[in-house]
């Protein structure tokens, strides 16, 4: 048995867990109209390779990696591309992006894949290349790309594969259904990626919550004969965090500035080990994925499998909402999740869920009061940092204290704004403190830059002007040295040269009018 | 919605460029009290926890009431017991209510209580209002809200006060505890003293005569009763054990501040304060912690000259300000450490110097409230050390 470390701080939110009925994954209708953002994960947006009125297939790759951190893109159904275009995005910011808008057809038409069964026989290489071009990002919520992530270079070798299966934010039940319907699935995709990253173990986590899915992960477990250790633990938020867990299940803290890699371990999230089980094996690219509907503004709330690049509004709508409410929609969970601004905007890989909160049940906050120092966000945060500090730092624009007090250990899971007796929106202030950190960061790196530019052109003008200076004393040298062989002294040679053309110039007729 | 349409149709002038413009802060305060306010900021986090800034002064708020009403029905129950020998009455306008409605029996609870009522209100009421006046008028300047903690310093600082201090002198101490210890340093949050602490040291070392010494914590004219801290610095530990019992000084029938004599309700309400997580268990251990330890390492030193020496613990914890001072003025959050290892550090210096000024120092018998004040000095240093161990061990795990 293995033993379960506590992590510091953390809270016990209400879950509203079965609201939208765990277990149960319906498919949700192809919508008329798919928007696929070119940019679904963190990096680099992905480059379109179809142009408008293109047929496309249902897993056609219609947008190609641009470098190392850059996932591609599919569709995930038949139909046309109609534009290529800045569209609105779910995304905190409410700013537009580049996407790739399809007029789906009704006849679902699919490219036809072919997999490896024996992966075993393949190469990590040639594993994460297939895993990379079937277009996985991880689908937790960060959206990192998981071809980069299971490259964790020479120098780190990794011991154990944590499957990440804690989904502690209220709400949400995604990963819970894929845990339920897909275990098998899971398991071989969690096989398949520690066979990439050579892991000798893996590992599975879930919280204790969610008993369901603690029973069929078990079952397949056992039916694959394979040796896995599935590990329950206390439900406690936020235990789902990478480093969280990783402390829970192993008592090891990831290096601050670090990567799980850096003690050995790579952790993924349920659904990214299916997608790149239906990657290697079905051959087959990300193109759907499981999202929570929920929220009592829904008539039905439910987990469906929905096409990447749904607009939320058709699956919303889907649910049961009223469309014409003017309703508050959080995309992610009531901890770490943000009110989308424009409805239309689509899902993407890292949609885990949306939230249609009624009024009564997550009611919008209160001005925020003054901070009187009562330390609950201290004892809440999950990084032992000083919320209370940062804040003021925050406040201050103080980017030394803030790097001093370790802003960038911040997880923003937001159990300090949960806990806030005066209401602060502490999570705000970080992130626009790391924002502004990373921009300064930024100004400095170019200023650094046109620095050494200038710096080395200043150089590069002296030596230049140097080597003139020493051409001419050489020059001039040469020539006194040949004046006194001669006896002829050349500048006053070249005095005489410049008189003698001056008395020619002024002999010539003046010209009058 | 009639309150709420008279509301909204006077709001213009108090907004910017309107007649009361300046007033906002007034009509703000007003207009929450009936109704929620509409103008809300996006918290990312878009559920939170049922505590508030407004429950958690409420609910200090309410923990003082058992000390409150005990601390009134004490005030009745020293002086009527005094009035009894003396055969005298309560003169002036008390006086009038007090025979009015009710008596000098020592023995009614009702009695008692009415005698406690007739002179703790007055001063409250005029607590609250000199400091509320303070507190609207920045609230107007800077243009922010009133905050629900003046109800915890208005209180706080009442009970500390003795029974029959001039109500111009309450005035007095909660204006000065109020604008300078607290809203100079730009109000809730950013001051670093305790502000009902702040306000009684200002009375302490502007009106001696009528907040130490002997003749002040009975609520009777010219009469002369010593606190229990007073007889021992005077007689020793004998001359106290024969004026008062243990159990007297715990349950809380001995002169003293209005709210200070009860360790019993005092406790029953701080207990409430640390299960709901408003007051830090750390700082109230701290002190019982610093207290405990230095007073039985006076003990074992002993004096032949300072009688006080000798006082065991578990008196130095049923006497005075200290169960007060521990539980409702060392755990204000504002003005106390905030860090774990600060917390605690913060508490044992109270602790110890409550017994080092008691003790020690002649002229001070009462020691709770400047080792209070001496430690919020402190509190921030405290933080400072616990916050580099904090980066020292962070920086140690980077690599």
């Amino acid at each position: 048995m293995r033993t379960i470390h506590d992590i510091h701080g953390g809270i016990h939110p209400p879950e509203r867990k079965a609201l939208s009925r765990p277990g149960d994954l319906k498919q949700a209708p192809i919508p008329p109209v798919l928007v696929l953002p070119l940019r679904q994960h963190l990096g680099v947006p992905a480059l379109p390779i179809v142009n408008v009125g293109d047929r496309v297939l249902g897993g056609q790759t219609i947008a190609e990696v641009q470098g190392v951190m850059s996932v591609p893109v599919h569709a995930p159904t038949s139909g046309t591309v109609t534009a290529i275009e800045a569209r609105p995005i779910a995304h905190a910011s409410g700013l537009q992006d580049q996407c790739i808008v399809i007029e789906t057809d009704d006849q679902d038409q699919w490219l036809t894949f072919t997999g490896t069964a024996d992966w075993r026989a393949l190469d990590a290489a040639t594993l994460v290349e297939q895993v990379r071009t079937a277009g996985i990002a991880g689908m937790g919520g960060a959206g990192f790309p998981t071809s980069v992530k299971l490259n964790p270079g020479p120098a780190r070798s990794i011991e154990t594969l944590l499957v990440n299966g804690t989904e502690c934010e209220p709400y949400i039940t995604a990963d819970d259904t894929l845990m339920q319907c897909q275990a098998d699935e899971l398991i071989e995709g969690a096989r398949i990626l520690a066979h990439i990253v050579s892991a000798e173990s893996i590992l599975i986590g879930i919280e204790d919550n969610k008993p369901d899915a603690i029973a069929s992960v078990e079952a397949a477990i056992a039916r694959s004969g394979a040796e896995i250790e599935l590990a329950t633990f206390p439900t406690k938020y936020p235990s789902g965090g990478e480093k969280q867990i990783i402390e829970i299940l192993t008592g090891q803290q990831v290096p601050s500035g670090g990567i799980p890699a850096d003690i050995g371990l790579v952790c993924v999230n349920p659904g990214t080990a299916v997608a790149a089980k239906r990657a290697i094996i079905d051959g087959a690219p990300l193109t759907h994925r499981i999202v929570t509907l929920t929220g009592e503004a829904l008539a039905s709330p439910q987990n469906v499998t929905a096409c990447l690049g749904t607009p939320i509004t058709a699956l919303l709508t889907h649910a049961g909402l009223n469309a014409a409410s003017e309703q508050r929609i959080i995309h992610g969970g009531p901890m770490m999740g943000f009110a989308v601004s424009d409805l239309s905007a689509p899902i993407t890989k890292i949609t885990n869920c949306l939230l249609a909160p009624t009024p009564a049940e997550l009611p919008l906050p209160e001005p925020a009061k003054p901070c009187i120092r009562c330390g609950h966000c201290a004892e809440a945060c999950p990084a032992s940092l000083l919320p209370q500090q940062l804040y003021w730092y925050a406040r201050a624009k103080d980017q030394e204290q803030l790097a001093e007090h370790r802003l960038f250990d911040c997880i923003e899971c937001g159990a300090c704004a949960y806990v806030c007796p005066s209401q602060i929106p502490l999570v705000q202030y970080y992130r626009a403190a790391k924002g502004q950190i990373r921009d300064s960061e930024q100004e400095k790196r170019r200023s650094d830059n046109s620095r050494e530019r200038f710096e080395a052109r200043q150089v590069r003008l002296e030596t230049e002007a140097a080597d003139r200076e020493a051409k001419r004393a050489a020059r001039k040298a040469a020539a006194q040295s040949k004046a006194a062989e001669d006896g002829v002294d050349p500048i006053q040679a070249a005095i005489e040269r410049a008189k003698a053309r001056k008395a020619d110039q002024a002999s010539e007729p003046e010209q009058t009018p | 919605m009639g309150l709420r349409q008279q509301l909204d149709a006077i709001e213009p002038h108090f907004k910017p460029g309107g007649r009361f413009e300046s007033w906002y802060a007034l009509y703000e305060a007003v207009d929450t009290i009936f109704y929620s306010p509409g103008s809300v900021t996006r918290a990312n986090a878009h559920v939170r926890d049922g505590i508030d800034l407004k429950r958690i002064m409420i609910t200090v708020w309410l923990a003082t009431f058992p000390a409150m009403f005990y601390g009134m029905y004490n005030i009745g129950l020293q002086a009527n017991d005094v009035l009894a020998l003396s055969g005298g009455v309560l003169d002036g306008w008390r006086g009038g209510i007090v025979a009015a409605l009710g008596g000098h029996d020592s023995a009614n609870i009702w009695h008692n209580m009415l005698y406690g009522l007739v002179h703790f209100l007055p001063l409250y009421l005029v607590t609250f209002i000199a400091g509320g006046f303070w507190e609207v008028l920045f609230a107007m300047r800077r243009g922010h809200e009133v905050n629900e903690g003046f109800f915890v310093t208005s209180i706080l600082f009442t009970l500390t006060l003795p029974p029959d201090l001039p109500l111009w002198q309450a005035a007095m101490g909660i204006s000065f505890g109020v604008v300078i210890g607290k809203e100079v340093f730009g109000g809730t949050g950013k001051n670093f003293l305790n502000p009902a602490l702040t306000g009684r040291a200002f009375l302490y070392f502007a009106y001696p005569a009528q907040i130490s010494g002997d003749a002040v914590w009975t609520a009777i004219d010219g009469y002369s009763g010593a606190t229990p801290l007073g007889v021992v610095a005077a007689e020793g530990m004998g001359g106290l054990t024969e004026a008062y019992t243990w159990w007297d000084a715990f349950i809380g029938t001995i002169p003293g501040s209005i709210g200070e004599t009860s360790t019993l309700m005092i406790m029953i309400g701080g207990l409430v304060l640390i299960l709901q997580g408003i007051a830090s268990w750390r700082v109230v251990a701290g002190c019982f912690v610093g207290m405990i330890a230095f007073s039985m390492l006076l003990n074992s030193v002993g004096s032949a000259s300072n009688p006080a020496f000798a006082m065991p613990w578990h008196w130095h914890m049923v006497v005075g300000g200290f169960a007060f001072g521990a539980f409702f003025m060392a755990t204000d959050p504002v003005s106390s450490a905030m860090t774990d290892q600060g917390r605690w550090l913060y508490g044992i210096l109270i602790g110890v110097m409550c017994v080092l000024i008691r003790v020690v120092n002649p002229a001070f018998p009462e020691g709770m409230m400047l080792a209070i004040l001496f430690a919020n000095l402190f509190a921030p240093l405290f933080d400072h050390f616990a916050v580099s161990a904090n980066i020292k061990r962070r920086a140690a795990r980077v690599s």
